[in-house]
């Protein structure tokens, strides 16, 4: 059996380019190596609107969507001390959303199937298979050989397939880290709810730095389901000697942690999982993204914008694989001259621009020092400035006292503070 | 406020799986690696605890795996083997 168009994985880029491509009359099949879409995809929790109105505007129609994300919330969390900033939209804005992402895949092969793909789960594909030339003619899954003009990589941040066909080098633990994540179920909506004050509907996006990690790069996550809770802890592979609790038991403990524990109490785990995250945006990407017959789209791309408070993997994954299937449908060939068009496509949209954009904040964000001294000298600040004893602080006193009893210099905390401002 | 600390064990538990007993999808591809490995970074980096030590070797049983990865990552000494499990089998995210 021949296709036009293998593509591995199932999942937000892999399905978006099987629907772009079968809406056009592409003979597609999408392989994935789970029992059902989603079922190998975790992710923190959020999924940003304003490109998906643009490339894949169906998703108002009838996407499955938990809450809208209008309460963003950034702390600075140390033992005993929180620093917590707030930004909430008042008005009923849709710019970011809150699902299951298992949920919103499982809707988005519905729209590729529905166009004409094919999705075949419980095939894991062990390797792309090349002709003589070199050229990528299909891919193999144990003795089977699978056959198409083009192959389309989906395969998400482990990349193996990449890899052994010596496209990528041995992934390194400075590219990206690890994300541990707990669901936990309320028993009801309203709990929910009350407990984060939300109104029907409305969803808060958390991201917490300095404890959930022990000061390491990295940061705690919460996101609102509907009545559930993603609570999880991401931490850069590269820092792992510094940590003293082992990984699995950082999201316990930001759970427990004094200042979550009252909002998670009598919530039951739903689900515990892990998975990994680029975080080296565009310096994860594969010396190239496009082949003789091979296209590379979402994590495996490296498609992945993480500027520390802010993540965005899901949006520009649909838009990758909606601009493969754009470049399949212009090229007159699969050869890689033909395809280089994916790469104009890549630039002519806001995903290289973006990724270069932000080409410094990996380096920035893995500083060791950088959100340890902005943490422990921030709750410490506000602490002695709220905090009435004998003596009442100006805030001149209070950021001095601060930066005495932590040993931080405000000069150092300045610097920091400039290159966050000019590179996050 | 005291809420009880859900030990790993206990957090897998929630999970849905599909195990393959006959062909592990990881394998330590030289334990004389692990032997002489000083920090033995598995053991601390797997969010699902898989890897334990034993003496100065590791132990590694791959039931419970998440399928993230990150052990071969983390490995000094490109000790792992790592394979996507065969088809449908391991984990079976259903809420994340």
């Amino acid at each position: 059996m021949k296709f036009d168009v293998v593509i591995v994985g199932a999942g937000p880029a892999g399905l978006a380019a099987a629907y772009k491509l079968a809406s056009a009359g592409f003979k597609v099949v999408v392989l994935e190596r789970g029992r059902e879409p989603g079922a190998k995809e975790l992710y923190g929790g959020r999924i940003y609107a304003y490109w998906l109105d643009r490339y894949l505007p169906e998703f108002r129609k009838d996407a499955p969507v938990d809450r809208w994300v209008r309460r963003e919330c950034v702390s600075f969390l140390t033992e005993d001390k929180a620093l917590t900033v707030e930004t909430v939209v008042v008005e009923k804005e849709r710019t970011s959303f809150v699902v299951p992402l298992v949920s919103f895949v499982s809707w988005m092969a519905k729209l590729a199937q529905n166009a004409g793909a094919k999705i075949v789960t419980e095939i894991t594909v062990d390797r792309l298979v090349k002709d003589e030339k070199g050229k990528i003619v299909g891919v193999q899954s144990g003795p089977d050989v699978l056959q198409a003009d083009y192959v389309i990589d989906a395969e998400g941040v482990n990349r193996l397939l990449l890899e052994r066909a010596g496209i990528v080098k041995k992934l390194e633990p400075e590219l990206v880290a690890v994300g541990v994540k707990e669901v936990l179920k309320f028993e009801n909506k309203k709990t929910l709810e009350e407990r984060l004050g939300l109104d029907e509907d409305e969803g808060l996006a958390w991201a917490l730095a300095g404890y959930p990690t022990e000061y390491l790069p990295g940061g705690g996550f919460i996101y609102t389901y509907k009545d559930a809770l993603a609570l999880g802890v991401v931490v850069y592979l590269r820092n792992w000697e510094k940590l003293k609790t082992p990984v699995y038991d950082l999201v316990e403990k930001l759970r427990l942690h004094p200042y979550i524990a009252p909002l998670v109490k009598g919530a039951s785990l739903q689900e515990y999982g892990g998975h990994m995250t680029p975080v080296a945006g565009i310096n994860m990407s594969p010396p190239r993204f496009y082949h003789d017959g091979l296209l590379i789209v979402g994590d495996a791309a490296g498609f992945l914008l993480h500027t520390g408070v802010l993540i965005r993997g899901v949006d520009f994954a649909v838009v990758s694989g909606v601009l493969a299937a754009e470049a399949i449908k212009e090229a007159r060939s699969p050869s890689a001259e033909d395809l280089a068009v994916y790469k104009k496509k890549l630039r002519g949209s806001f995903i290289l621009p973006q990724l270069e954009k932000f080409r410094n904040a990996d380096r920035l964000l893995s500083d060791e020092s950088l959100f340890r001294d902005l943490v422990l000298f921030s709750t410490e600040a506000a602490y002695r400035y709220f905090n009435i004893d004998e003596n009442h602080r100006t805030l001149f006193e209070a950021v001095h006292e601060a930066s005495k009893k932590t040993r931080i210099s405000l000069v150092k905390l300045m610097i920091n503070m400039i290159k966050m401002v000019r590179n996050l | 406020m005291s809420l009880k600390y859900f030990t790993i064990e206990e957090r897998l538990n929630a999970n849905a799986w599909d195990v393959d007993v006959h062909r592990p999808h990881i394998k330590i591809v030289d334990p004389e690696q692990c032997r002489k490995c000083e920090k033995k970074p598995c053991t601390f980096m797997c969010p699902a605890k898989c890897y334990v030590q034993q003496g100065d070797y590791v132990v590694l049983s791959t039931e419970a795996c998440v399928e993230c990865g990150t052990c071969r990552v983390v490995c000094p000494h490109g000790a792992i083997e790592w394979n996507y499990p065969r088809s449908g089998m391991g984990i079976w995210y259903r809420f994340t």
